[in-house]
């Protein structure tokens, strides 16, 4: 992990009173972040942790194992729910809505803020099932024409009605790795969200499926507020147009992709960037 | 070179080591099989003598009333001996005619009355009527008796024998399939007694026990799975009890069935209905812990995919969880159902360790089960009820069989729609 123990020192002090640097504001916030706290039992997660996230904009979180990222992502949509032990404080607006607090319809909220997760996990249902499952349980549709609509502008919108249409029925499980992370996306499309955060889509693809999936980020850009957490800073630097570094619960620094990865302002972020802690 | 020599001798001798343990098993269980199939497999057939029977007007309907109400309380018996007498008209003496009446069963003065109750008119009439024979001679013809071992030692004497050679040489004696197996009830005499009683208590007490424990053990699991909450001290302690109950021994929940169902109830004895009930608190933990488990072995990425597309608690449950947890809360199920119908201790408690020959009617008339049957006629010396006994636990094999195939047949079919 650490090339050295006075960096480690050195990283750990400096984690502990910084001050996100860079600017976390953006003009036309979806999302606005306000002294985000996490705790697991009495373990903090996440320090204190403010950012805006703004509309048809792409954030990628970057940082190494265990720094957070994950845990922030989930914050949005409330997945954080359903750990026992998991307790969220601070300001979450959503459109102007607080969505941590008590009275927020997490349904509701998750059908604006869709997922998809590190492993692809379609349902052992048919292809189509998988997709018409949200829109079935939201009552999107009147009837079997408009799911059908739904569910095939969906997988085409994810790239993948061309290779699946002639087989709806096949199990969601048959289907490639690739394929199948695709399906997922499909699926989370299909509830038109406005938010979709996706946790290291890619981590278990290999490289022609993780560039489709890529290709496909670029696409829903211009429809859907996308947050990405990743480990691949090229796949960062790729897809996205703001990052955001998270180290050890910090968020250490905010900014356009392009800066971070050229001219980091931070210290830390310049290490993780370097590669000389991952 | 000598580590890999040694490597390989172990792996060896630990594969000799289960093929001889599986080999062992079989062994046994094939030892087990035969023994029980040589002694049952005879009792699924019984002796059947052809019986020349004059339905005298004189003896049933002396005033040609034609009516049942009358004739219904003729001397059926009578005719019955006079009919053995035709067929052995050179028997005399009254020890010997006695002897002679035993080669039947007892049960044919009622076979007769009920021809004569079907039709009235077959009275005036001669008929070959097939009646049953009696246990010892039905042994003989079976082979269970040994024709060649001297006459005190077998319990048909030498007279008897001769008869029965007869009957033999002018075929007149026959063995056909066991019908009265299947379609009575208990009998103190072995060839009119049958399992029906035992059948039908079995499958009331099932149905009941299905019917009682599989909602309330797959809801219970699903709640302490789904959405008890957790690092509960009150949760915790259902778990402890749960997982204890299912090591309790089970003639303690007959005690618990007499002392509750039957003392502060007043619920019938010896009913399938409380049998079933005992049964299914017996049941009840064996089909909670394996749908616990079923329930726990779903990938908690199913529930989280379905959670973040805005599907409620309830509906991930619902519709992922419990579909995918399925086949082995079903499998579960059944294997308890399984043990619930070979379990005999708690029966005996409740009293459905009975002697009942009225078949039940219902849920709350008197009833046993197949293992009590077992347990019954296994207690009984006469060589009628020994092939008895085996031919039962031939009956609930077949049953524990087909109700475990059903388990696999179920997990392989529910599995192959999910992967």
């Amino acid at each position: 992990m650490f090339d050295n123990e006075e960096l480690l020192k050195e990283t750990k002090s400096q984690a502990l009173n910084s001050e996100t640097v860079g600017n976390i504001h953006v003009d036309d916030p979806r999302i606005i972040a306000k002294n985000i706290n996490v705790f697991y039992g009495d373990k903090p997660a996440i320090n204190n942790a403010s950012i805006d996230i703004g509309k048809n904009e792409v954030l990628a979180m970057i940082g190494p194992s265990g720094c957070g990222k994950s845990t922030f992502l989930r914050c949005l949509n409330r997945m954080n729910d359903t750990i026992d032990t998991c307790r969220v404080e601070g300001e979450l607006f959503l459109d102007n809505e607080n969505i941590l607090d008590k009275k927020t319809d997490v349904v509701s909220l998750r059908a604006k803020v869709g997922m998809v997760f590190q492993k692809p996990n379609p349902f052992p249902k048919s292809i189509y099932d998988n997709v018409a499952y949200g829109p079935k349980i939201h009552g999107m549709a009147k009837n079997k024409i408009e799911l059908d609509e739904i569910v095939f502008k969906s997988l085409d919108k994810a790239g993948l009605f061309e290779e699946v249409k002639d087989r709806l029925d096949a199990p969601g499980t048959s289907i490639s790795g690739g394929q199948q992370q695709r399906l997922c996306i499909a699926r989370t499309i299909a509830v038109s969200p406005e938010v979709i955060l996706m946790d290291e889509p890619c981590s278990a693809l290999d490289p022609i499926a993780t560039a489709k999936i890529e290709e496909l980020i670029y696409d829903l850009k211009k429809n859907f507020t996308i947050v990405i957490v990743t480990h691949a800073m090229q796949q960062a630097a790729r897809v996205s147009q703001r990052t955001a570094y998270f180290h050890l619960g910090n968020l250490v620094e905010v900014g356009p992709t392009s800066k971070i990865f050229t001219t980091p302002q931070h210290k830390l972020t310049e290490s993780y960037i370097t590669g000389r802690f991952g | 070179m000598n580590n890999l020599k040694s490597r390989i001798a172990k792996e060896k001798r630990f594969k000799a080591y289960g093929i001889i343990s599986i080999t062992t098993a079989l062994t046994l269980l094939t030892i087990l099989f035969i023994s029980i199939f040589s002694q049952g497999y005879t009792a699924f057939q019984e002796t059947r003598i052809q019986l020349p029977v004059y339905f005298d007007q004189e003896i049933l309907d002396p005033n040609k009333t034609n009516d049942w109400n009358k004739i219904k309380k003729a001397n059926f018996n009578g005719l019955v001996k006079q009919s053995i007498r035709n067929l052995f008209p050179e028997v005399s003496g009254r020890s010997n005619k006695r002897k002679l009446y035993k080669i039947i069963s007892s049960s044919a003065e009622y076979q007769i009355r009920n021809i004569v109750n079907n039709d009235l008119s077959i009275i005036g009439s001669k008929q070959n009527i097939w009646v049953l024979a009696d246990d010892d001679v039905d042994m003989l013809i079976k082979g269970n008796i040994n024709r060649n071992l001297p006459e005190n030692e077998r319990r048909i004497d030498d007279q008897e024998l001769m008869w029965i050679e007869y009957l033999e040489s002018e075929n007149l004696i026959k063995k056909v399939f066991n019908k009265t197996l299947f379609t009575s009830g208990d009998s103190s005499e072995s060839e009119q007694s049958g399992i029906l009683v035992a059948l039908l208590g079995s499958l009331y007490a099932l149905l009941i026990t299905l019917v009682l424990s599989f909602p309330i053990g797959i809801a219970t699991a699903v709640y302490l799975e789904e959405f008890a909450p957790k690092d509960n001290k009150f949760v915790d302690f259902i778990e402890v009890n749960i997982n204890n109950l299912a090591a309790v021994p089970s003639i303690i929940f007959g005690l618990l069935g007499l002392a509750i169902f039957l003392n502060f109830f007043e619920m019938p004895r010896s009913a399938p209905l409380v049998g079933g009930m005992v049964l299914s608190l017996m049941t009840l933990p064996r089909i909670i812990i394996p749908a616990r488990a079923a329930l726990k072995s779903v990938p908690p990425s199913i529930r989280e995919g379905a959670l973040g597309l805005g599907a409620s608690n309830v509906q991930a449950v619902f519709n992922h969880v419990l579909p995918i947890a399925t086949p082995g809360m079903l499998t579960g199920t059944i294997i308890g159902m399984a043990q619930a119908l070979g379990e005999s201790a708690p029966l005996l408690i409740i009293g459905m360790v009975a002697f009942i020959v009225d078949i039940p009617q219902g849920f709350t008339d008197p009833a046993t089960t197949l293992p009590v049957q077992i347990f019954l006629w296994a207690d009984t010396p006469e060589r009628g009820f020994v092939e008895r006994t085996a031919a039962v636990i031939m009956v609930l094999l077949i049953f524990l069989v087909l109700m475990n195939s059903l388990a696999i047949y179920l997990r392989k079919k529910f599995e192959k729609n999910i992967t």
